[in-house]
């Protein structure tokens, strides 16, 4: 009854759903072939050629060419023809006029004393004895920085000591603390802040090192320094300076100490190391005689104890020898040193070119005339003060400053004719070229009971500060009259005529 | 010719350390930066003296400009064009 039964199998196509194969076209696209060209050239004919400038004629009266207004300017010739005559007259007349004799106008208030205003002290330096061995002025004239160390010592000290900061224009200025205090651990001999930096201090300490500190810094203030390695100074370092470098705007280290070596260091502040980049040698032998100098006693060195720097000659510098020599040096001498190698980087060179007259001791401070190129003055152990030209061996003028030693010397930034100098009496001479007698135009009494004093600095943005540094480890600023700050008339006329003396 | 030599007369003066001619532009005989900034500063005041003078009295105008300072003494002469700065340095 039942039979199996197979049924074909039924399908249903989708009515909305199309094979997307249907939906296909393909297309091809080609560029035309493209076309290609070579071609060589060659210039058949050479030609060379230079130029060059011709050296400029310095006739004074000739109009340079490379001014705008030439003589064919329209109306120049009629308009000079206008005006001669009267220009004429009116010159004739004022140079024999006697109108303005005596005239001087008041425009600024009258100081008629001179004060100390401050006293700056740190009492722990004090405390341990040290005394001022250095001072200097930041460039922008408001900090200054002071170096503790010790003069008297004969002998090899590793005593402590520190570099003291106060800034003077600050609110709440403590003379008794100091608004910065770097620890040293030798006695620092000498200080320069940087010229053109404000928070840059180079120091050379008497162990022959030589430091650079960043004030700026938080930590570590030590920027770069020498280390002791074989081209350090083996002796205490008397005078830092900072010189210009080779690169413009950079400015090198320049160091000098009893043992005979003026070094030039380069800032190399990633590494924290001062590079060696130049030295020079000062040997007894390669010393220029002039006449009587004393016979060869002694180590062949010549210790250097003061340099100076001149504004007018980049490459001159003077040298003060432990001996009395006064050597004028230049940075770019050729002649190799005499010194054996010890170990150098660099060779060494002999810088002296001409010697000055010697003094009785050694020479413990020079300085160039800012308003001379011709003038400095040296003054050393036998208490006098001399006035030499750069272009003669002896001395124009010869002063007693004082009866003892004197330590320092420091033309006045703003007067021609002014000097002060730092005797070991405790005073401060300040001597006028302009007066007739050879007596200090002002003294200034230090107050440390007649204990020396070591050094002296003029502030060089205000004109009417000075910073005298003393041995009892204090510093006083001294603000001075307007007698001794302000230019008075003809007085470039009048040291002109002082450096044009021949002596006899 | 001329034109140097006149310049020369007042050049050789006694006393004359300097003098520069400007034109109303500013531009000066001699181009290097100090005689640039004498002629530009000079220049300015030579217009506010004259501008002075002519405030005070309309029919009045300026011949003649000189200053006196601790150092020297300049003296400019003005024109309608050109203007002559001398410096000199008094009697000694």
């Amino acid at each position: 009854m039942f039979t199996d039964e197979t049924l074909d199998a039924l399908g249903v196509e989708s009515l909305w759903r199309k094979s997307q194969q249907f939906a296909q076209e393909s297309r091809g696209c080609q560029t035309r072939p493209v076309h290609t060209a070579e071609a060589e050239i060659q210039p058949l004919l050479n030609a060379d050629n230079g130029t060059q400038t011709d050296p400029q004629d310095h006739h004074i009266y000739q109009l340079p060419p490379k001014g705008e207004l030439q003589p064919e300017s329209p109306g120049l010739r009629d308009f000079l023809h206008r005006v001669e005559d009267m220009v004429v007259k009116e010159l004739a007349s004022n140079a024999k006029s006697h109108a303005f004799d005596g005239f001087d106008v008041n425009w600024e208030d009258q100081n008629e004393t001179v004060s100390c205003i401050h006293c700056l002290q740190y009492p722990s330096a004090q405390e341990k004895g040290l005394q001022v061995t250095s001072i200097s002025w930041s460039c922008t004239g408001s900090v200054i920085a002071c170096a503790f160390g010790r003069v008297d010592d004969g002998d090899w000290s590793t005593e402590k000591s520190c570099v003291c900061t106060w800034n003077l224009d600050r609110r709440g200025l403590n003379p008794k603390r100091p608004d910065m205090v770097i620890d040293v651990a030798r006695p620092v001999m000498s200080l320069s802040f940087h010229p053109s930096q404000p928070s840059l201090i180079a120091g050379g300490l008497y162990s022959g090192e030589v430091v650079v500190w960043d004030t700026n810094r938080t930590q570590d203030l030590i920027l770069a320094q020498t280390g002791m390695s074989t081209d350090t100074h083996r002796e205490p370092v008397y005078q830092v300076a900072w010189v210009p470098g080779p690169r413009r705007g950079e400015m090198v280290v320049l160091s000098a100490g009893s043992g005979g070596r003026v070094l030039l260091w380069t800032v190399d502040s990633d590494e924290g190391r001062l590079v060696l980049s130049a030295g020079f040698a000062l040997i007894r032998q390669q010393v220029p005689h002039n006449s009587a100098l004393s016979k060869n006693r002694g180590s062949s060195n010549v210790g250097v104890t003061s340099l100076a720097l001149s504004p007018w000659d980049l490459d001159t510098f003077l040298v003060g020898s432990e001996s009395g020599l006064v050597l004028k040096c230049s940075f770019s001498a050729q002649t190799l040193a005499a010194a054996p190698p010890d170990g150098e980087s660099v060779t060494l060179r002999a810088p002296a070119q001409f010697s000055f007259s010697p003094r009785g001791g050694p020479v413990h401070s020079l300085h160039c005339s800012p308003f001379h190129r011709n003038l400095f003055v040296s003054v050393g152990t036998d208490g006098l003060a001399h006035l030499h030209s750069l272009l003669q061996p002896d001395p124009l003028l010869s002063l007693r400053v004082s009866d003892s030693y004197v330590f320092g010397v420091r033309w006045s930034p703003t007067r021609p004719l002014l000097f002060a100098a730092a005797t070991g009496q405790g005073l401060v001479q300040i001597f006028d070229l302009g007066r007739k007698s050879l007596r200090p135009a002002a003294t200034l009494d230090q107050l440390t009971g007649g204990q020396p004093v070591y050094c002296l600095e003029f502030n060089p943005r205000r004109k009417d500060l000075l910073a005298v540094g003393n041995s009892d480890g204090s510093v006083n600023i001294w603000h001075l009259s307007t007698e001794l700050t302000e230019q008075g008339p003809r007085e470039t006329a009048k040291l002109e005529q002082l450096a044009n003396e021949v002596a006899e | 010719m001329q034109f140097e030599e006149t310049l020369k007369r007042i050049q050789t003066h006694k006393g004359v350390i300097g003098t520069i001619v400007v034109n109303a532009e500013g531009k000066t005989t001699l181009d290097n930066s100090t005689t640039v900034q004498y002629a530009g500063l000079l220049h300015q005041l030579t217009m506010k003296a004259r501008s002075t003078v002519r405030d005070i009295d309309p029919q009045n105008d300026l011949t003649f400009l000189r200053i006196r300072s601790k150092k020297h003494e300049i003296m400019v002469a003005p024109d309608k064009e050109y203007l002559l700065i001398v410096i000199q340095n008094p009697s000694e």
